[in-house]
């Protein structure tokens, strides 16, 4: 969280994390293209020609003022693949709240498992922990035929109990709903800390 | 001094004054000047933009400091892989048109500076230099700054449920 005194701002960061090709950027793309353009900046994605986010995605999004105050929020994605483990570090520096992505389909779920343990991994590494940081999940695709039930998913990767989502994020099914939940999470968790 | 507090749960919160905003604006504004720099940024390391200086309307500044940032730590792990144990404390990316100098300011922040070919390193990174030294003596002045405690109120929390409804229709 970063807040400018000068101009009342309040930046907070918002990472969404998950294995690769769950569909976090493309709720990103759902959010920026539904949104008034007055109140968000351009995305910015680093893509390979395979459609993988290489680096991250970007997006800046503003609501206006608030008791005076400008409350920005910069939403940030992290690419799935197992290989790019470095940059995901490098992109939670500073983090305030974050999306777990997990893809819905059967044979993903070890996928999903794994990340969310990479995750705990660099959230510990800052001196974080999932136990107490503000996160929620969303189960995204869940419109393909081979998706897990949501009980099973819940047992198995939502252990601390945060709140959940049901996502088709293509369609933007459950991608605002996500967005307003991380971030209500995360002004609840800074009122918490003072 | 620039609030960096850390919170119970480890995390980070930076703090700036409309006092410390002022003097760096000030900082800024003398090495805009100083060495012509089409646009600088002032931004912390977790890639938020704290200020800018010169040309910013033709610059995605959030963006840029966003990728500034991440620069940045990429390098720093380029860093460990070399065996090299301090961080990088500067990049420089040339170009046939732009340069873009980028300079550490302490831990916690850092300078993005783009010019124009036909100015020359040196001279950036002479005033760069000062301009860091200042910037970490406001840095350093102690001051309290008001506490998040005083925005973030249980209002705001209500009257920004309502704005976000409003715009994700």
């Amino acid at each position: 969280m970063f807040i400018n005194w000068a101009l009342q701002e309040i930046n907070l960061k918002i990472v969404y994390y998950g294995p690769g090709m769950s569909g976090k950027t493309t709720n990103l793309e759902y959010i920026h293209s539904k949104l008034d353009p007055s109140l968000t900046g351009e995305l910015v994605t680093l893509k390979t020609k395979e459609d993988r986010t290489i680096f991250f995605d970007f997006m800046q999004i503003e609501v206006g003022r608030i008791k005076g105050k400008k409350p920005k929020f910069n939403l940030y994605t992290v690419p799935g693949q197992v290989y790019y483990a470095s940059s995901r570090k490098i992109i939670l520096n500073g983090v305030d709240g974050i999306v777990f992505v997990a893809d819905s389909q059967r044979d993903r779920m070890e996928g999903n498992i794994e990340t969310l343990l990479d995750l705990e991994n660099n959230l510990m590494a800052s001196g974080f922990s999932l136990e107490t940081f503000p996160w929620v999940v969303q189960y995204n695709k869940r419109d393909l035929p081979n998706a897990e039930s949501i009980a099973v998913l819940q047992k198995k990767l939502n252990f601390f109990n945060v709140p959940q989502f049901e996502g088709v994020a293509i369609k933007g099914t459950g991608v605002f709903d996500t967005l307003k939940s991380i971030i209500n999470l995360v002004v609840q968790h800074v009122q918490k800390q003072l | 001094m620039v609030q960096v507090k850390k919170l119970k749960d480890g995390s980070r919160q930076v703090i700036l004054t409309a006092q410390q905003f002022d003097e760096i604006t000030k900082v800024l504004s003398e090495l805009a000047a100083k060495t012509k720099a089409s646009t600088i940024l002032l931004a912390d390391i977790s890639g938020q933009l704290i200020t800018q200086r010169g040309n910013t309307e033709d610059i995605n500044t959030a963006i840029l400091s966003a990728l500034a940032a991440s620069d940045f730590a990429a390098t720093s792990e380029m860093a460990k892989l070399v065996g090299e144990d301090a961080k990088f404390k500067l990049l420089f990316h040339e170009g046939e048109k732009r340069n873009v100098y980028l300079s550490n300011i302490g831990d916690n922040f850092f300078l993005v500076v783009v010019f124009d070919v036909s100015v020359t390193l040196g001279l950036v990174r002479i005033y760069t230099k000062k301009a860091i030294h200042g910037l970490l003596k406001i840095f350093e002045e102690s001051e309290q700054g008001e506490d998040a405690g005083k925005i973030i109120d249980k209002d705001f929390s209500s009257m920004l449920g309502d704005m976000l409804d409003d715009s994700f229709k």
